[in-house]
């Protein structure tokens, strides 16, 4: 590792795990550049939330390795973390009976790069009451006390799993814009593991999809907005879609004279497939980041 | 970017301390129940005392031994030993992180326990009854063996309740089974419990008994070696690789 451009904040090598019988994640090969701001998309239980335990080393996978800035999770656990700002899917705090500030000191013990006078201005724009108990905290207070902790310590690393969960419209956009500010400020990595994607699509550069513990996407920003594209069509009667095509929605008009896909593949290939049928191409737009992600995990069904 | 090669650690020093503030957090209901406990117990025995009663009978027991084997249920009731706890998100190697934890938890306990000698001798004062007697019944060594047991459990096993409550009732299906089989001693006694229940009585009147120097030394050395062994063996399960 050496922080040059171009390297990867984390890297997985065929990364799998199962949970009894369950695929938690199948030769994961995951690429996060250093500074990018990664969403790992996928359905519930598509592993997500598992691909970043094995980056914490909270969980050991049965094959393949991951690694954080060039350490090895398993071997060089503690180091990993150190570089970490983690918020779980859960929002429920461990130690209930402590008030949010007494377990903001815990965690500052073991951080030294915890920055009180960043906590301070985070425990003021989360609006985070320190004298309350954690276990008294509503799911949004909860979940704005976790900010500050992951924030505090200014970690190279934000593993952020379903950030926005249990926060209403406003206080999501107030949390977004913060965090906005913070990578401003800060010099970090995130993954964001949603599948609220919209939420998140301002601050996402890089895109991975995960599908039954699959990673059967992985690409920058900008690479899934010129391959994901609705194309509106019209065709002749009794026309078929293109078997080779990769279509991830179709809607045909009452008439079935026009046609909207959504495809995957470069424009000019699939624009010359879909004339070599007899359709002619009336429009080309692109689709927003999570119809674009979601059309991975959607194109299988779409026929 | 941040110079990601140079994250400086946490000192070990300041996670131990740290330890020992949140396992008092941690402890404090327990502490709470303790105070009231022997509370109302002054009251009682002073009153009784000056009453002209006894008060106190040096020939008691004390139940410190299982008293610590459940302390360790109350030091970790936060945290989750085999999952996503918050605990394990900490940068610090997961087993020395545990032992710390059972550390902090241990100094409570000996403060505690401390506490209740002083609390003890006090009384036997004021009732005018042998000290040595009494504190010969308070079983120090072994309430620190049980706790370094239990913690064993809470650290190495999933389930630990399940694994009590399992172990008592084979232990009285043993039992049952045994006095069943009562006409034919030698079957009841390979498959029954009553060798178990033998050892445990013997081990109780050894207990009771105030040991020679070397018995008792021998005793302290099994007892505490045994919890130690088995403490670090569940606290391996939590290692990082």
């Amino acid at each position: 590792m050496n922080g040059l451009p171009g390297s990867f904040a984390v890297t997985t090598h065929g990364l799998s795990m199962r949970y009894g019988r369950e695929t938690a994640l199948a030769g994961v090969e995951l690429r996060v550049p250093e500074g990018a701001v990664y969403v790992l998309v996928g359905a519930n239980g598509a592993g997500k939330s598992t691909a970043m335990k094995v980056l914490l080393n909270l969980e050991r996978p049965e094959a393949g390795r991951a690694e954080v800035f060039g350490l090895d999770s398993v071997s060089n656990g503690p180091a990993v973390r150190a570089r970490i700002g983690y918020i779980p899917e859960s929002h429920e705090h461990d130690y209930k009976w402590l008030t949010a500030g007494r377990l903001m000191e815990h965690a500052a013990v073991h951080y030294p790069a915890w920055d009180r006078e960043y906590a301070a201005h985070l425990i003021k724009t989360f609006d985070v009451r320190l004298p309350r108990k954690v276990g008294t905290l509503s799911k949004g207070e909860s979940r704005r006390l976790q900010f500050v902790l992951a924030l505090a310590h200014r970690p190279p690393l934000l593993l952020l799993d379903e950030p926005t969960d249990g926060l209403d419209p406003i206080v999501r956009n107030r949390t977004l814009a913060q965090l906005a500010e913070h990578l401003a400020d800060t010099p970090t990595t995130v993954v964001i593991a949603t599948h609220h994607v919209a939420e998140v699509e301002s601050l996402a550069d890089h895109v991975g999809v995960l599908s039954e513990g699959r990673l059967v996407a992985q690409m920058t920003r900008d690479e899934l907005r010129r391959t994901v594209l609705r194309y509106r069509i019209e065709v002749p009667e009794g026309w078929q879609l293109p078997r080779d095509l990769r279509i991830a929605s179709v809607r045909r008009s009452s008439s079935g004279r026009e046609v909207q896909c959504s495809t995957i593949g470069e424009q000019h290939d699939v624009t010359a497939r879909l004339t070599a049928t007899g359709a002619s191409v009336r429009d080309v737009t692109p689709l927003p980041l999570e119809e674009a992600a979601l059309a991975f995990l959607t194109e299988e069904g779409a026929r | 970017m941040t110079d990601v090669n140079r994250r400086a650690m946490p000192r070990w020093r300041n996670v131990v301390l740290e330890q020992i503030r949140i396992v008092a957090f941690s402890l404090r209901p327990v502490a709470l129940v303790i105070a009231a406990v022997l509370g109302i117990g002054t009251v009682l025995i002073v009153g009784e005392i000056l009453g002209g009663g006894p008060g106190f009978d040096s020939r008691d027991t004390f139940p410190t031994a299982l008293f610590s084997f459940l302390v360790p249920f109350a030091v970790w009731r936060a945290d989750r030993p085999f999952g996503p706890a918050f605990l394990w998100t900490l940068p610090v190697d997961r087993r020395r992180l545990a032992l710390a934890r059972v550390f902090a938890g241990g100094l409570w306990l000996i403060a505690v326990l401390a506490l209740f000698v002083s609390w003890l001798l006090s009384l036997t004062l004021l009732a005018r009854v042998s000290p040595m007697q009494t504190l010969a019944r308070v079983p120090l060594i072994e309430a620190v063996a049980t706790y370094l047991l239990g913690s064993a459990l809470v650290l190495g096993l999933r389930h630990p309740l399940r694994w009590l409550l399992g172990a008592a009732g084979v232990f009285l299906l043993m039992g049952g089974v045994s006095q069943a089989l009562e006409p034919y001693y030698g079957v009841s006694t390979l498959l029954g419990s009553r060798a178990l229940y033998l050892a445990a009585q013997h081990t109780w009147a050894v207990w009771k008994t105030p040991p020679g120097f070397s018995q008792w030394a021998i005793s302290a050395s099994l007892s505490l070696g045994t919890g130690l062994a088995a403490l670090w063996l569940a606290a391996s399960r939590h290692k990082e690789n």
